[in-house]
């Protein structure tokens, strides 16, 4: 079988302490996405989604269990090598953009290949390049402040592109977007996944972007309840999606 | 009810409030500081060895004045930013505009007015400290001087009084300009940089004339005297300012603009933080190197009237050392001293004269000082020329450059011998005189002030000798360390006012750097934790920090510096040499100042870099 990107397996994050009431978030969580995969993790607020994307994006530390991303084990690595391997493995989008508005969107993007120490020969192609997949190459001089949330969501699927991470991990990014932009933004990940086999997991409560995706993971109480892969078109998807999350609320009510 | 909400969400937040009720305490207090001396007319008057000296402290109160104008306008506007979403949401729900505008206006005037309070209270407390510091250091007694000064506390409560009317005002205007939606976006607002090139490069050019004008008139003010001072302070004041507020934001886009500095690592960001800062820092800028150089261009000035006082003794006298009647021990004292020349004289006292034996002085003749025609210019240093061709001298016959060396340098006054006529005699006249062969020691040492504990030992043992001959304990002999320590005391209250200013100057620019870096600090946490967050190190980022608030610290100190390097060219025309042991100011002010970087990099940093794990 193919080596998977994203490994994880057993992982438990149990906030508070010993002596405390303990909170289980995560509860032995074991999933695999492979290279090229457009994986959604799904699930009704607290079930633990969140805590499972800041896990994997080594934000936090899994209180027990093995995630491996790109073959390296990172649940034992230290801060410092986090922090360098974020910079190389990892691309992030997030919901609120988090540009830095007093650069412009050029430099945004270039940030991460800066980080890296690659070379300004080097750079300015790289971000024209992505500039162009993303359709923001005529804004790049500009501020984050004085273009459209579609095209500050862009700019920032640019950053988490632009280094050509092992996988791309969005966090709602059609949040803070009208129904047009976010529509528009997840056919754009959708082609890069489609063409340029960029593997992306996406953390969404919207049926609609997650009807995207290839396969969607159902998250509730901290284990994962209900795997489903698109097998036909994608209204047909959409449907499924949104059958199960009926499925949540009666559990909810019951 | 409005006002209920206002106040809890005060309460929320404290810690800015806090930051921002400080830095305007500390305003307050170095504004009264520095009026007990201004006002302090008969102090100043007494104990200042500069005579215009009220009208000095008339320009530096100007100047304060400017300086803490900026500063407050700016400290009020941060209510504002920080209060203006908080408003707008209140607007959306239904208050009414001009509710809001009486709120902003109201609120401004009550934190001004608290601080003013809190002000003058920590006014007086640091003045009578700091005071009492300096002059247990200098050994002075600063009589007349009070902490506590009624007519500089009324100066002081006018003068914020009105500002922070003023300022209430302008921050309610600025509410009432603003729609609903501005102020509730008014965070998401980049600051973005509109000025125009050809705008900067006027304001470049204009603060560069403004400079130049006043440091011209600075380096010749022994010509423009009085008119001189009003224009330095009327050109260095604006061209600082506009120094800050066009040229170097030019510089650092100029820098951002050479792609193989800005795209390296985290220089990018840095550099964008730079600049971005800088625009927002202009006025805060201009004001720290304006402090900077009054600070420490009076503790220069300070220090530089009491390094002086060597150098003033020397201007009387031309030897350093003049020993009557050498003791063993004083010769065995001064067996070790450098000296550069040593010269011995015999001499004999009797009941009505004083009597010089001529071999000794015609072999070696002493040094005096000499004063030519030119009254401005110092003094020179030459010996005795005038041959004594007379086999004999008396008093009325003794040439007058010898004279001058009899008074200044061996120290032959009325004060030691009372009555007593002096005379020259040669070999055979002196030996038949029936009285005691004397020496006197006269030289010159390689450092004056290291030996001037002994000195004045030896001053006292000739107010003894005086004693024995006349009856009479004199007030001074006329020794070169008798006139050094005079200089010396008259000097010290010069040095206080220096130092006391020097102090006072620092502590507000110190309270004003540091308050807009930590009032801003918060609006940057989200931008530290973002870095983070795709993957900067802890470190690179603590290094970005490290670099930014470095350069921040130091554009203002180097122009703060070069004003203070060349307004201590305006003392030479009191000082003789204004730069000597200038070293002192600025190792004091450097270690200051980089301890007060450190201090401000360490608690920025606590503010917004993400916490460890």
């Amino acid at each position: 079988m193919e080596q998977s990107v994203v490994h994880v397996k057993n992982v438990q994050k149990i906030f508070g302490k010993k002596s405390e009431t303990n909170f289980k978030a995560l509860d032995d969580v074991s999933f695999d996405i492979y290279p090229g995969e457009f994986v959604g993790i799904m699930g009704p607020s607290g079930a633990g989604k969140t805590t499972l994307l800041n896990v994997v994006s080594t934000l936090d530390t899994a209180s027990s269990g093995t995630i491996e991303i790109a073959g390296k084990d990172i649940t034992s690595m230290k801060q410092k090598e986090l922090a360098d391997f974020r910079s190389d493995q990892l691309g992030f989008i997030f919901q609120d953009f988090n540009l830095l508005e007093n650069l412009t969107i050029y430099e945004n993007i270039a940030l991460p290949l800066s980080l890296q120490g690659i070379s300004i020969k080097k750079i300015k192609p790289l971000v024209t390049q992505v500039a162009n997949k993303l359709g923001i190459s005529e804004i790049l001089e500009k501020y984050p402040a004085t273009v459209s949330g579609g095209q500050k969501q862009r700019t920032a699927a640019a950053r988490a592109l632009v280094h050509e991470p092992a996988i791309i991990l969005a966090d709602e990014p059609t949040g803070a977007l009208d129904s047009k932009n976010a529509r528009s933004l997840m056919e754009t990940l959708k082609q890069l996944n489609d063409h340029h086999e960029v593997s992306i997991m996406l953390v969404t409560h919207d049926p609609l972007s997650a009807s995207y995706c290839e396969r969607i993971l159902f998250i509730h109480d901290g284990t994962i309840y209900k795997e489903i892969h698109r097998l036909s078109d994608q209204a047909a998807f959409h449907q499924e999606i949104l059958n199960v999350l009926a499925e949540f609320s009666s559990l909810e009510m019951s | 009810m409005l006002f209920k909400l206002l106040s809890s969400s005060m309460k929320k937040m404290w810690k800015d409030y806090l930051v921002l009720l400080f830095g305007l305490t500390i305003s307050i207090a170095i504004f009264y500081m520095f009026q007990t001396l201004a006002q302090n007319k008969t102090f100043l008057e007494e104990n200042a060895l500069i005579s215009p000296i009220v009208f000095v402290f008339h320009a530096g109160s100007f100047i304060l004045a400017i300086v803490t104008i900026f500063y407050i306008f700016y400290a009020t506007s941060f209510i504002l930013s920080l209060r203006q979403k908080e408003l707008g949401m209140y607007m959306t729900l239904g208050a009414k505009k001009n509710k809001v505008t009486k709120m902003m206006f109201i609120e401004t005037l009550m934190i001004g007015m608290i601080s003013l309070a809190i002000g003058l209270f920590v006014g007086v407390g640091i003045t009578e400290v700091i005071s009492k510091m300096i002059m247990n250091q200098l050994n002075f007694s600063g009589e007349g001087f009070q902490p506590f000064y009624p007519s500089s506390l009324i100066t002081t409560i006018i003068f914020y009084v009105i500002l922070f009317l003023l300022t209430a005002m302008v921050n309610a205007w600025k509410v009432a300009k603003k729609t609903v939606l501005e102020l509730l976006h008014s965070e998401q607002k980049a600051d973005i940089l509109t000025s125009k090139g050809w705008k900067t490069a006027i304001g470049a050019f204009i603060s560069l004339l403004l400079i130049a004008i006043g440091y011209y008139v600075m380096i010749h003010m022994g010509t423009f005297l009085h008119v001189g001072v009003i224009v330095a302070v009327f050109t260095v004041t604006p061209g600082t300012y506009f120094f800050f507020m066009a040229l170097l934001p030019f510089l650092i886009r100029r820098v951002k603009s050479i792609r193989s500095i800005n795209e390296k690592g985290l220089n990018s960001f840095t550099f964008a933080q730079l600049r971005f800062r800088i625009s927002q820092l202009t006025k805060v800028l201009g004001t720290v190197a304006m402090l900077i150089a009054l600070g420490l261009g009076a503790m220069a000035a300070g220090l530089s009237f009491y390094h002086n006082t060597a150098i003033q003794a020397s201007l009387v006298h031309a030897n350093d050392v003049t020993i009557h009647q050498p003791t063993e021990e004083e010769l065995s004292e001064i067996e070790s001293w450098e000296f550069i020349e040593k010269n011995s004289y015999s001499y004999k006292v009797t009941e009505d004269g004083v009597y010089f034996l001529k071999n000794d002085l015609q072999n070696s003749p002493p040094s005096i000082k000499t004063y030519s025609d030119d009254p401005s210019a110092l003094p020179v240093e030459e010996r005795v020329t005038t041959p004594l061709s007379q086999p004999e001298y008396s008093q009325g016959e003794i040439p007058e450059d010898w004279l001058e060396a009899f008074r200044s340098e061996l120290l032959v006054t009325p004060s030691l011998f009372g009555e007593r006529e002096l005379y020259i005699l040669d070999q055979q006249s002196f030996e038949q005189l029936n009285a005691s062969a004397e020496q006197i020691i006269l030289g010159k040492v390689e450092s004056f002030t290291d030996h001037i504990e002994i000195l004045k030992q030896i001053d006292k043992k000739h107010v003894n000798l005086a004693k024995a001959y006349t009856g009479e304990k004199p007030l001074m002999i006329g020794s070169k360390s008798e006139t050094y320590t005079s200089l010396k005391n008259l000097a010290s209250g010069t040095i206080f006012m220096g130092l006391f200013l020097g102090v006072a100057f620092l502590m507000m620019m110190a309270s004003v750097l540091m308050f807009k870096l930590l009032s801003s600090a918060t609006a940057d946490i989200k931008r530290y934790h973002m870095l983070n967050k795709i993957g900067v190190r802890r470190e690179k980022l603590s290094n970005s920090i490290h670099k930014e608030l470095f350069l921040i610290f130091l554009f203002p100190a180097l122009l703060g510096f070069v004003h203070v390097l060349v307004g201590m060219e305006m003392f030479s025309i009191i000082l003789i040499e204004p730069f000597t042991k200038f070293w002192i100011p600025v190792v004091i002010f450097l270690i200051i100042y980089f301890l007060y970087y450190l201090l401000t990099v360490q608690m920025y940093k606590r503010i917004v870099l993400p916490k460890k794990k």
